[in-house]
Formats: C-alpha cells, structure tokens, sequence
C-alpha cells in the first residue's frame, strides 16, 4: 500500500456525520460525492457527505454531459486525498511497548483520548540512588495502543532493553503502523477482529474497556449484587406458593388434568368461561428462560467455545471516570463470523446467567397522562399467577399489600417483547466487515395477547 | 373484513371506522368456541354452556393437511382464529367470491389477491412513467449542456420543482374508477341464480398442527379417514399425524416409532406454545421462518414477530441415531442469521429463535410419546434478535 495514504489523520471523524446521515443505513450505499467537499478541502480534510447519483450510463456511451460532471467528482476527489495530514506535536504522546507484559508505557500523555484509555499500573523502576521501587505511570492495552499510533496521535517506540530514564535516551525510529499491528495483535488475548471492533466503536466515540480486568490494577466495574435485590421474595414466594394451591384446587374442581382432554370448561364456574380462561388452561408447556435447559453433556458448552463477554461498552453521553467505571450499557462478545456458529442454546444460557435484567423499556411520554385503568389484574400483566391471591390477600390485610404499579408506566407489552430480559451484543467479524446482533432473552409467556 | 359474507360486502364501500367496526364484528371471537352471555349468574357459577361449533375435517396424509370441504365449516375456522388457508386462495378462502367478482365485472369489493394484482399494476405503470422521465430529463440537460454549456441538475425545473414522478405523489391515471351509480346491491344477487350458480371448487386446509391444536386442545373439530370416512379417535390422530413426517410407505394407523423430535412433534411444541399465548400463529415460509405471531389476526394487522423454530437435543447422541434431519438442528452460520434477519427487518418484523428442548431418551421413558402427556417434557424459549448499530444508539 502506498505509504502516503497510510499517513494518520488529525480530525476526530466522528464529527462529521450528521444526525440526518445517521438515519440511513450506515456504511452500507453509495460512494462519496466529493464535488460536496467544502473548498477548504485542501486545508484540512473533511470527509464528504454521500450525494444522489446523477444518471445512469446512456447506451452508446457517454455524452459530453456526463464526462463533464466525472471529470468535476474526480477532480474535487483527488483535491481532497492531496490534502496534507498532518499533526501538531503539542498534542501527540510519546510511549513504550514493552512485549513482555504486553503494555504501552505512556510516558508523554496528551490529547483526550487519555480520559477513556489507559490505566495506571505500579511497575518497579529504578530510582536515582540504584534500587528499584514500585511506581505508577500510566499504560496501555494493545488495542488501545494500537488505536492511538494508527490514527497517528501516539509515537511508540518498542523496548530495546535499554537503559531507558528519558525520552532522549530512545533511539531509532518510532514503530510503524505495521509493525504495531504485528507486534500487538495476538497479545493479551487481543485478536484482529477484536481490535476492529474496539477501533470501530471508540471512532464513534463509545468507550470500550475489558470486561475481565487483564491484570489487577485494571479497573472493572464493581461486581453486581448477587441477589438482584428484590425486596418481596418472601411475598413472591407464598404467592408462588398459593398460586400452585390455587391450580390445584380449581384441578380438584374442574375434574383431574387429563392429558386426553387438556381443555376443561366447567359447566358451573362462571369465571372459567372465557377466552382468557382457556388460553390459560392451555399453557401447560414449559417455557421461558428461568430454567436451564437440561442437557445429558455434563459440559453443554465446549471449553473453546468462543462465546465469552470481552468488552464493555459505555455511550458516549455515559459520565465515564476511567479510574472507577460504572456498570456498561452492553457488554459485547466478539467473534470470527466465519469460524463460529451462531450460538447455541446452552452458550446463550451461559452468556445470559451472568448479565443484569433489564427493567421493560417505558412507553414513550404522551402528551395527556395516560387513563388509569380501573383493574389491578388485568394492569400488571407480567406476573400473571398473581392476580387471585393478591385480591384476597388486599381484601384481608389491606395494609401490608404493596400498592400496584402505577398503571401510567405499564410497558408496551411489544416492546417489553423485543427489548428482552437481558441483552448481549454479539460482534460477528468477517475479514473486517463487522455485522452487530442484540441477543435478548424473550419472555413471551410472561406477555400473553389475552 | 370479510369477502365472503354477502353482508360484510354490500357495506364495504362505506367508511374506514365503519369498515373496521364490520371486521371487529365478524372476527370477534379469537377461537371457535364462543361463550354465549349469561343469563343468569349467582355466586360465580352459570349454566350456560359454550358453543362448540363441532367441525369435521379429512385427513389427507400426502399434502400432510386436513381438508375442510364445508363451506360453512371453512367460514368458522376462519373467522374464528384463522385457522387454515383456502386451498386455492392466499389465506382466506375467496376464490368463489373472486368468480363471483369476476362475473360480475365491476371493480367494487375486490378480494385482497384482486387489490394486489392491481397494485402490481400501477406500480409497473409508475415506474414506466418515472423512467420515461428521467429520461426525458436527461436529453433536456444534455441539450442544455451541448448548446449553452449550461450544467443543469437533470429532473429539477427551473423553479426548483422536481419533473420526475415520485412514488408518493404519483397517481394512476388510466385506471379506470367505478362509477358510483352502479345498480343496487342486490341485482347481482338475483342475476347469480339466474346466471348458472358457481359451484364452490375451494376447501380450507389446515395444517397438521393446526388440526391437532383444533381437535386434541380445543376439542371442536372430527378429523376423518381419508379412505373410510370414518372418524378417528384422538389415539388415531396421534399416530397419523406423526406417520405423516416418516416416509410415504408407513401405514397411516401405525404404531410410529418412539421418538421425541418427530417433526410433528416439534412443530406442534411451538405453535401450541404461541397459540396458548393468544397468538394468532400462521405459517412464516414466505418469510424464511416457521411462524408469523399476528396479535389479533392478519386482517386486523401485520404480524410482529417472525419464529425461527430450532431443535435443540438434550442428549447429541439422539441427534446422531435420529432418522430425521430436522431443520435448524445443525447450528446456524452467521450468514444464515443475517439473511434471515435482513428479510424479517425488511418487513418490519422482529426475529424470533425460538428454542424447542427435545428431551433425551435416557431421561425420559419412551412409553410417554404414546399420548399428548410428552408435551411436559419439552420446553420453549425464545431469544429475540435484532441487528445493533452502534452509529444510532450513542446517545
């Protein structure tokens, strides 16, 4: 490749796209039209917006028209690629690539980018009077370091083994983009497709750390409370308790559960004769994610499996200190889309048992508040055996019973179907392309129709 | 709303909200059991008893399809829970209402595969209009350019309109609109018996999964012998409908051979699951899935969810003796997904995998598939899938 074009650009590229563009459907259509190139395309350059085509090809060939507008997009292209990039040194860092523990010690940090990256690690360093002593500086991961010396903000230079006190005492040239990548990439369980997905998201500014700290001065977010906190488990619990005492005694009354027969009408209960009724009587089939799903292998998933939780992902708007981050927005399992399967149940079982539940999304705000529905049962649907205990329950000890859920904030029941329970994102990579799936665990029978 | 019911179609020429009342109207019942208003209730007990419409069906195991040839019969499982498809109609048997139609040759209450072919229509003819056009639009500013050297966008009038027809503003010209004094509805009635009546050639067909669902949990359908006539007894049903997924030679009564991912089976696990659900289940093959989950009905709304139905085996041994090669078994590969996933966002739908655990033989005694009690030995969930783009979540 030509090594002009490998030159790193000074501009943050995401800003640059327009909220309109990001409406469309990405990367995916269309070239650049660089006749839309502001002028001062040869300062600094800018990456052009995408513009319509003009025309399709005339049989016979091209007309003098269309030549015309080619030789203008040309043109404004080749003013725009000539353009220098170039960097200031008052904002570029200096570093260190130390192969053997796989870090980059940032000794000159400057720029922003030092607010998402890098983490401090005490490393024994010689002092002045020749002992050595534990000190803090401030490294990097390979990606990280691959990112920074790509988009050219970070001059690293490899350990020589030297005898290194200062900046000065370096010699040769800085590591090349290439040599980087060939340095780099395979260290610290770093493999290409992750480092692509890593550069791809911190160019749209998210930021991106480890999941599973790499060494113990990184920083992870503290571990999520076991229990999920859920404050009416002994509640829930008679309740399941009743609930399964409620089956049996309407099983005693409507005549034993008959596998021949499943539905059962009573000819005398009034309450059983409807349709909600019915289609209740007919859910028998277990279902939904509470349960692992059994499996005669005493290993379901494979020790190699590839589907492990690699990075966390915060949203560019996430107040975010490096030094102490807070639970991700997502967490992200990469993989080689050509080498793996989509994942298998029993790997998708694993993934989700160590995620949080999120809570159903809230419906969107409406401009009148929403009517307040006058029965609880049919209000909060969720726990659908709930409903018969916790009205005898209310009727006896109305003041222990917590109060029902404001009915202005019941969720969407499809939207609670497609946001899922829990969510894993999944990075599929082929050969650089990468294609992101949401993995969330549904929970259709806790969202019946009717 | 409904073609086939003479009334629902001397009233569809009358208002959207009008319209849409008629079709809550007919299809107000979500199962063809209905629960008649009690008269008398006291202490929450009743004595009305349900209406079971008591349907009959026959087995035909080639198509591995029940046929439902009475009309009236064919109307019910429609109107009440959707059940089957006209065999010779999209979804809703209407071929005998499109004879009708055609009979009469006017363009009022058009069947819903009558509205496609003319909007299949209009959409050539626009694209016939907007490629003549642009190209048009072309020669004018080639012209421009030739002459004055004047660089004119092609397709923008001088004051800035656009020449070209867009999709959203283009009307069809030709068509011909039917006249609003056409005779009373009822002529046509009376010109059918005058004019030879046409016989009704269409049945419904149901799936397997759909008439075990109607006959074993509903109860309201007879499913009879393709060849005697004869009813069969549910433990008939059971065996023949598994039988109907072995090869062609096995008798149809006999004894099929104990295994717990006959497709049959499998199938039935799922759409039992989402008709239990309240789910209108249909089948999603023209979609690349197994199911479309509609919320009422696919005359009410377009279905929301699309079921990829994947096997999964308890025991991979079971997999290795099975002699069936049941779809999505083997894992997927990411291409697959994505094509999947590419066709369902492309009609607004949202993928479903739906994971259907069949349990190992060496957990549970074979003796159990010899009724529907096997059914609690199976287990459904589903993992809902979406593309994640990062350019539109940041914030």
């Amino acid at each position: 490749m030509d090594d002009a074009l490998e030159r790193p650009r000074p501009q943050p590229a995401t800003s640059t796209r327009d909220p309109a563009e990001e409406e469309s459907s990405g990367d995916e259509d269309g070239g650049l039209d660089w006749t839309k190139l502001p002028k001062i395309g040869t300062v600094r350059p800018v990456i052009p917006k995408r513009g319509e085509k003009d025309f399709e090809p005339v049989p016979g060939g091209g007309s003098g028209l269309q030549a015309h507008v080619l030789d203008r997009s040309r043109a404004a292209m080749f003013d725009a690629l000539k353009a220098d990039r170039a960097i200031s040194s008052k904002s570029a860092s200096y570093g260190v690539w130390y192969p053997g523990i796989s870090r980059v010690h940032v000794t000159v940090a400057r720029g922003i980018h030092f607010s998402a990256m890098g983490h401090s690690a005490a490393r024994p360093t010689p002092a002045n009077d020749g002992s050595t002593k534990l000190q803090k500086r401030l490294e990097l991961l390979p990606e990280e370091a691959i990112y920074l010396i790509e988009r050219g903000s970070l001059f690293c230079w490899k350990d020589i083994q030297a005898d290194l006190v200062g900046l000065g005492d370096v010699e040769g040239a800085p590591m090349s983009v290439q040599q980087a990548f060939a340095e780099m990439v395979g260290k610290e369980d770093l493999t290409l497709e992750k480092y692509q997905v890593f550069a791809y998201l911190r160019r749209l500014g998210y930021m991106v750390t480890r999941t599973d700290a790499p060494s113990p001065s990184y920083p992870v977010p503290p571990p999520r409370l076991a229990n999920d906190a859920v404050p009416s488990s002994f509640f829930r619990r008679l309740t399941s308790l009743f609930s399964l005492f409620e089956t049996k005694l309407f099983g005693f009354l409507r005549g034993t559960s008959n596998w021949r027969r499943p539905l059962r009408i009573s000819r005398w209960i009034h309450h059983d004769k409807s349709y909600g009724k019915v289609f209740k009587s007919l859910r028998f089939m277990p279902s939904g994610h509470s349960v692992a799903p059994k499996s005669s292998c005493t290993l379901p998933v494979a020790p190699s499996s590839p589907y492990e939780i690699f990075y966390n992902l915060y949203k560019p708007s996430t107040n975010f200190r490096k030094t102490s981050p807070p639970q991700p927005d997502f967490q992200i399992v990469v993989v080689n889309a050509r080498a793996a399967f989509v994942p298998s149940l029993y790997e998708l079982t694993q993934l989700f048992d160590v995620l949080p539940e999120t809570p159903p999304p809230l419906p969107r705000k409406r401009t009148t508040p929403a009517k307040v529905q006058p029965s609880p049962a049919a209000a909060i649907a969720p726990p659908a055996h709930a409903s018969t205990f916790r009205r005898i329950f209310s009727w006896l000890l109305p003041s222990l019973t917590p109060p029902p859920t404001s009915p202005q904030y019941r969720p969407n029941p499809f939207a609670a179907l497609k946001a899922g329970k829990k969510n894993i994102v999944i990075a599929a990579v082929d050969s650089g392309n990468i294609s992101f799936f949401r993995f969330s665990q549904g929970a259709f029978e806790e969202w019946p129709t009717l | 709303m409904s073609l086939v019911n003479p009334t629902s179609r001397s009233k569809a020429s009358s208002k959207p909200s009008a319209r849409r009342a008629e079709t809550a109207r007919i299809y107000a019942h979500p199962l063809p059991i209905i629960f008649p208003e009690p008269t008398y209730t006291f202490l929450g007990l009743s004595l009305t008893r349900p209406l079971n419409p008591h349907c009959t069906a026959l087995l035909d195991p080639i198509t591995r399809s029940a046929w439902v040839e009475n009309s009236g019969d064919a109307a019910i499982l429609w109107q009440r829970g959707f059940f089957g498809k006209g065999d010779l109609s999209r979804s809703e048997p209407s071929w005998l209402a499109r004879q009708i139609n055609a009979r009469k040759m006017k363009g009022k209450g058009l069947t819903s595969e009558e509205i496609t072919a003319k909007r299949r229509a209009e959409r050539k003819q626009f694209k016939l209009d907007r490629a003549k056009a642009m190209a048009a639009a072309a020669a004018e500013a080639e012209v421009a350019f030739k002459e004055e050297g004047r660089v004119i966008a092609p397709g923008i009038a001088p004051d800035g309109t656009r020449i070209i027809p867009s999709a959203a503003t283009w009307k069809p010209t030709s068509i011909s609109v039917p006249s609003e004094e056409s005779p009373p509805d009822d002529t046509p009635d009376e010109l059918r018996e005058e004019i030879e009546p046409i016989q009704d050639l269409e049945h419904l067909q149901l799936s397997l999964q759909e008439a075990f669902f109607l006959v074993w949990a509903l109860d309201c359908l007879t499913v009879l012998h393709p060849e005697t006539n004869e009813p069969l007894t549910l433990a008939e049903i059971w065996n023949a409908f598994q039988n109907a997924h072995m090869s062609s030679l096995a008798p149809l009564l006999a004894l099929p051979p104990p295994r717990f991912d006959n497709p049959f089976l499998v199938s039935y696990i799922a759409y039992h699951h989402y008709r239990s659900l309240g789910w209108v289940v249909k089948s999603g093959v023209k979609f690349c899935v197994d199911y479309l989950l509609y919320k009422r009905g696919p005359v009410f709304q377009h279905a929301e969810f699309a079921i990829v139905v994947i096997p999964v085996y308890e025991d991979p041994q079971d997999q290795a003796n099975s002699p069936f090669k049941l779809q999505n078994a083997e894992p997927f590969t990411w291409s697959w997904l994505s094509t999947i996933n590419r066709v369902n966002s492309q009609v607004q739908k949202t993928l479903i995998l739906s994971y259907i655990t069949i349990p190992a033989e060496s957990r549970v005694p074979s003796k159990v598939l010899s009724s529907p009690a096997c059914f609690a030995h199976y287990s459904v969930r589903e993992v809902v899938l979406r593309r994640f783009i990062p350019a539109r979540m940041r914030d």
